[in-house]
């Protein structure tokens, strides 16, 4: 019996921007982003308020993904915070913060919506432009050949989440390790094809951020029962044969597709294939093999008699470590019971066991390290998933920028630096622009100045204890004093260093209260080798994520300013 | 006994305006994105008329009627979804008019015998018929005789070469209606560039339309998290699918296609497979390891290097190609290996493999086979020689949500139907059927009679004799040869690749010569059908030049009549084209819609499902 369901009619809602529902909930969301952002960012408490799991986190993409939004025009732009972070895995606040304050400031304006659309995207041409350039004043370029901005690249990341609750000396350590482990990935010799290896994070929960550590090489954790009690077979002194299998070695049969079997009464299907196993394994005994690892199940009795024969088994250990294995290994994955050939062995350099925190491992060394295995430890649950977080984001940070050898100005030098570059240049636009965008000068000054105060309101979001923010009029980078003074007090006594940490308080550099009295001015730039070399706490942003994410929170905003209805399905 | 509802026309105009409200707001190129959610939580922005008035889920079933007529359009024409609701909402409302008007209508017959209501069942009825008449007969002699001459052709020269400027205003004329007003622009850039890069010769171009139209989710591939200039075009084709096994190679690569398994079982369906003894079967399974290793030894003999699967292949197969160098790429859809065939010329190979020895015919050369990575998701990324029309590309659309990607693939898919209407030529054969003449005959013999004298007007003395007795369908009725006449027409109504420039131009031409048309017709209803239709037409342009400047509409109109009155050009300020068939196809496919809407008097609602025509076997029961 079919039945119909009787669909309900739609919500139909003209000019969603006039109704209030939209901003309140838009500046609920802002808030919230906003609050999180920075090293002092405030955390946020996830829990539905049934006893399910509580989770602390300061990150865009926990946060986003816990919160249910119901308005559409969050909806939106949610889903496009989430698609870059699942891009680019970094900036995912700031792009949710940017495109906040865009499109509140853009609103304000009471100007046509596709007017300011035309301009916020030649204004984003120029911001791209601009950071694509070689004279551009917030970027630095990576030196592959000292790790001190690599390093500084991964420690800003972990810093700015103080939900991993990393204290100075352990988020140095962290962050050598995943440098560490990130260079033991990259293989030795570079042939046309690159592949990289890879970094296994292995969970270890309840014990001290210092206890973490690196190993190369594989760690597969193994029931205590199963660990090996007698010496592997060699090779020689440093070659341990392995072989690997990717099908099961349970006795499986093979299967007819659509036709039948008939099996005659006293044939054992079970002992053919047993007997299989067991031919099998007597041909990797005398190949002298001294592990057999298989990521499905292998039957005990071939486990048994492997055991006799002093090889040791590992078995299920999915298909996520099959990649690594043969490539640490140099073995293929055997799919056949009956044609073994030799060139499908791999080889270990060492085989060792190790116990941590109750829990037992078999570590494979091999001989070229290019895969790694890093133990995390953290003292709580929800402490640890947030420092796995920044532990993958860092990582993947680190592939980008080895693609594109550049990093930007951390700790909001490169928000106001870049607003400054934006004031000083489109406040000379000849007039030819003005007619390709079909606007008058004065509507392109309303909204550059709007698109530059957004900028600026991301790099006012790291300060969150009422302090104030000066900008110099020098760089044009980011400063932050206590509160407390009174705006024409003589600054260079009170500031230290800018955000991103490349300048002192001993230049005299003209500062000013940000988006106040500030005027234009063309920002210079400050990066030079020995100053950048010289420095090692900097604070560094990586360059593909933030101009992706510059990018995406633009184009996000002209997408909501330009929703003119929303049609609500309510089946 | 179900509820039954008699039709009103009142009630249609009042659906008709309300569909036509809900998509005012995106009209035009200033008009605005509309947000959509799905019952999933899925978000969608779209301008597209169609997927607007799907998403609304309205309930009464003459509105459902209504959009159904807009998607059946939209399917074939890929565009003009607003513009069709927008001209059966003023259609409607000016028939209704008539049928109200008591006074001097002549769909106001004497049949006061009859009572109210089936009367006026009646003139709705007759309406129907003349709208019907209208669309088969005058329309086509309309758009023959006096717009033709206004139409432009893309075509640079009489060799039908399309110069890439009038390419691109064509195409960001139709982006403007369908996107964001960001990428308007760069979309159209793009689809053009593809148009280019995929046409191999202009002879072939309709064959390489209709393969995009048919193939386009295969030839496209998405990604969420990019801005949309990150978008870009690739040549060759991209699998969505990732190597199972993946062996780079040089040299002499060929490709093969397989739609089974080809790792041997036991038995295939109906036979069976019988066990005597354990090393029989040990025997059995190791012939089959043996015959696979010998296929895929076979296969490397003859230099496959790419092995395409439709079904998932066994770990053995699996294996033994990565022993033999041969890359493997499984659970290929059957679109897509119909799409590698037709591309290649070459057809799956069934792998009974009775003789492994001979050469394999059924391979095509790969010039290159790698991994793509796009976003986070690796695909395989292959160009093969191809020997059909179409030089395969593919268009990797990114953007910020997935709910913009979608809204630019389906443009982009749109943009290509577009184009397949626009090289088509609509001519008389298509249009005019043996059955649409004999259901008018009746009337059209009453019109032919009266108005035969009054139909020759003096523009026509330019155009040739032919397409006098042709173009005017009225007037060749009358003669007994009127057969042979459409039979052997070599007539168009309408050239391939006829344009006119944007911004109401079509509906302005086709206003004035309606108006024309129906002060020389003698016959009162047809005179009063063609004039409603004719102030439908207007209320597009209308509403195009309503911005929030003001209107500009009395001034454009003006221009343009006093225009085409002194035999000018029509004044345009915009360089956007839009394809005349498609307008053509628009106005036709109103004018049937509203007919059949007329047609109808009565809704009954019924309890349960009516059951499918189809599935109505005897046997079920």
């Amino acid at each position: 019996m079919s039945r119909i369901e009787v669909k309900k009619p739609s919500l139909c809602t003209n000019e969603p921007f006039s109704t209030e529902s939209v901003s309140r909930s838009l500046s609920v969301l802002s808030e919230i982003v906003k609050s999180c952002y920075g090293r002092s960012g405030r955390l946020k408490q996830l829990h539905n308020g049934m006893g399910g799991y509580v989770c602390t986190t300061s990150q865009s993409c926990v946060l986003l993904g816990g919160l249910s939004v119901t308005h559409p025009v969050l909806k939106l732009l949610t889903a496009s915070v989430q698609n870059h972070k699942s891009r680019f895995s970094d900036c995912g606040l700031f792009t949710a913060i940017l495109c906040c304050s865009l499109v509140e400031n853009f609103r304000r304006l009471n100007l046509v919506s596709c007017t300011v659309i035309k301009i916020s995207k030649h204004l984003l041409s120029l911001c791209t432009d601009y950071l694509k350039s070689e004279a551009c004043g917030c970027r630095i370029s990576v030196d592959f050949n000292s790790t001190k901005t690599l390093l500084c690249l991964v420690r800003s990341i972990l810093t700015s989440k103080p939900a991993c609750m990393l204290n100075k000396k352990e988020a140095d350590y962290i962050s050598t390790l995943i440098l560490k482990a990130f260079l033991l990935t990259i293989p030795h010799n570079v042939e046309t094809n690159v592949a990289l290896g890879k970094c296994i994070i292995v969970p270890v929960k309840d014990k001290r951020v210092a206890d973490s550590n690196l190993f190369p090489g594989l760690l597969i954790e193994i029931p205590e029962f199963e660990f090996p009690k007698f010496p592997v077979k060699r090779v020689s002194s440093s070659t341990i044969k392995m072989a690997l299998f990717c099908i099961s070695m349970s006795g499986d049969f093979l299967g007819a597709r659509e036709g039948t079997v008939m099996v005659k009464h006293g044939v054992s299907l079970d002992s053919a294939i047993l007997d299989q196993l067991l031919n099998l394994s007597k041909q990797m005994v005398n190949d002298g093999v001294g592990l057999v690892v298989c990521q499905k199940v292998i039957h005990p009795a071939l486990k048994q008699y492997l055991k006799e024969q002093r090889v040791i088994t590992v078995d299920r250990v999915g298909i996520a470590m099959m990649e690594p294995l043969s490539q640490m290994t140099g073995s293929q994955p055997i799919a056949s019971l009956h044609s073994l050939s030799s060139s499908c062995y791999g080889s270990l350099k060492d085989l060792r066991t190790e116990t941590f925190a109750s829990k037992e491992f078999l570590h494979l060394i091999p001989h070229d390290t290019l895969v790694c295995s890093l133990i995390l430890c953290n003292r709580n649950e929800t402490a640890w998933g947030e420092l796995k977080l920044a532990c993958e984001t860092a990582e993947h940070v680190l592939l980008l920028t080895v693609k594109q050898p550049l990093a930007l100005l951390g700790g909001g030098c490169t928000e106001t630096h870049l607003a400054s570059y934006i004031r000083h240049k489109s406040f000379d636009m000849c007039s030819s622009t003005f007619k390709d965008l079909c606007c008058s000068p004065a509507e392109y000054q309303i909204v550059s100045d709007a698109f530059c105060c957004s900028v600026e309101s991301v790099a006012c979001c790291l300060e969150h204890d009422g302090g104030e923010i000066l900008i110099d009029r020098h760089y044009g980078h980011f400063w932050s004093v206590e509160s407390g003074f009174p705006s024409d007090s003589d600054w260079s006594n009170l500031v230290l260093k800018c955000g991103c940490g490349i300048c002192n308080n001993q230049q005299n550099l003209n500062w000013c209260v940000l988006q106040r009295q500030c005027g234009r001015f063309a920002p210079k730039s400050c990066y030079n080798e020995t100053c950048v070399n010289s420095k090692d706490d900097l604070v560094l942003d990586c360059f593909t994520a933030k101009y992706n994410g510059l990018q995406v929170a633009v184009e996000t905003a002209n997408l909501i300013l330009e929703v003119s209805c929303i049609i609500e399905d309510q089946n | 006994m179900a509820p039954t509802v008699p039709v009103q026309l009142g009630r249609l105009v009042q659906e008709a305006e309300a569909l036509a409200g809900a998509i005012r707001g995106s009209l035009g190129p200033q008009g605005g994105q509309v947000l959509l959610t799905r019952p999933t939580g899925e978000i969608l922005l779209t301008r597209d008329g169609r997927r607007l008035l799907e998403a609304l889920r309205l309930e009464p079933p003459t509105a459902r009627m209504m959009i159904a007529c807009v998607s059946m359009h939209c399917s074939v024409t890929g565009d003009g979804a607003k513009t069709f609701i927008i001209l059966l909402s003023s259609l409607l409302r000016g028939l209704q008019a008539i049928v109200d008007k008591k006074e001097g209508s002549p769909f106001f017959e004497n049949i006061q015998s009859r009572e109210r209501n089936k009367n006026k069942c009646y003139r709705l009825k007759q309406i129907s018929q003349f709208l019907m008449m209208f669309q088969a007969r005058i329309l086509d002699h309309i758009m023959a005789q006096y717009l033709r001459k206004h139409l432009l052709s893309v075509f640079s020269s009489y060799e039908a070469e399309i110069r890439k400027d009038t390419m691109e205003s064509l195409l960001e004329a139709y982006f403007c209606g369908k996107i964001g007003g960001n990428n308007q622009k760069f979309l159209s850039q793009l689809s053009c560039e593809f148009f280019y890069k995929a046409v191999t010769s202009k002879n072939s171009r309709d064959e390489m339309l209709n393969l995009v139209d048919e193939y386009f989710a295969e030839l496209h591939t998405t990604v969420t998290g990019l801005p949309v200039s990150s978008s870009r075009i690739l040549e060759g084709l991209v699998l969505h699918r990732d190597f199972v096994v993946y062996c780079p190679a040089n040299g002499d690569r060929r490709v093969l296609i397989v739609t089974e398994p080809i790792c041997p079982v036991f038995s295939i369906s109906g036979t069976a497979f019988v066990v005597n003894a354990e090393s029989q079967y040990q025997a059995s399974e190791i012939w089959i390891t043996k015959r696979t290793e010998a296929v895929m030894k076979y296969l490397q003999n003859n230099n496959v290097k790419v092995l395409l699967s439709s079904v998932k292949q066994h770990e053995m197969v699996n294996y033994y190609a990565r022993k033999s160098g041969i890359s493997v790429v499984e659970c290929l859809s059957t679109e897509e290996i119909s799409l590698l065939c037709k591309i290649t010329g070459i057809s799956p190979v069934r792998p009974s493999w009775d003789n492994i020895h001979s050469e394999i015919t059924e391979t095509a050369i790969v010039k290159f086979c790698q991994t793509l990575l796009v976003g986070s998701r690796r695909y395989v990324h292959i160009c093969l020689t191809r020997t059909c029309a179409f030089q395969p590309h593919n268009v990797i659309l990114c953007g910020p949500v997935h709910g913009v990607t979608e809204q630019h693939a389906s443009a982009f898919h749109g943009a290509f139907k577009m184009l397949q209407q626009l090289f088509k030529v609509v001519d008389l054969n298509t249009i005019c059927t043996q059955t649409d003449l004999q259901k008018s005959s009746k009337i059209c013999n009453e019109a032919a009679t009266e108005s035969t004298s009054a139909i020759m007007v003096p523009d026509q003395v330019n155009t040739s004799k032919d397409c006098l007795n042709e173009g005017n369908p009225i007037v060749s009725f009358k003669s007994e040869n009127y057969r042979n006449n459409v039979q052997c027409c070599s007539n168009f109504i309408i050239q391939a690749g006829s344009v006119l420039p944007v911004g109401g131009n079509f509906e302005i031409l086709l206003h004035y010569y309606l108006c024309h048309y129906a002060k020389q017709c003698k016959l009162p209803q047809i005179a009063a059908v063609s004039t409603v239709i004719a102030d439908a037409l207007l209320s597009i342009p209308e509403l195009l030049y309503r911005t929030k400047q003001g209107n500009s509409f009395p001034r454009v109109y003006h221009k343009a009549i006093s225009a085409i009155r002194t035999k000018q050009q029509l004044p345009t300020n915009q360089k956007g084209l839009e394809s005349v068939s498609c307008k053509y196809q628009l106005v036709a496919s109103v004018l049937q819609c509203a007919a059949k809407l007329l047609t109808i008097d009565m809704v009954i609602g019924i309890k349960r499902p009516l059951p499918k025509t189809e599935q109505c076997h005897p046997e079920d029961d």
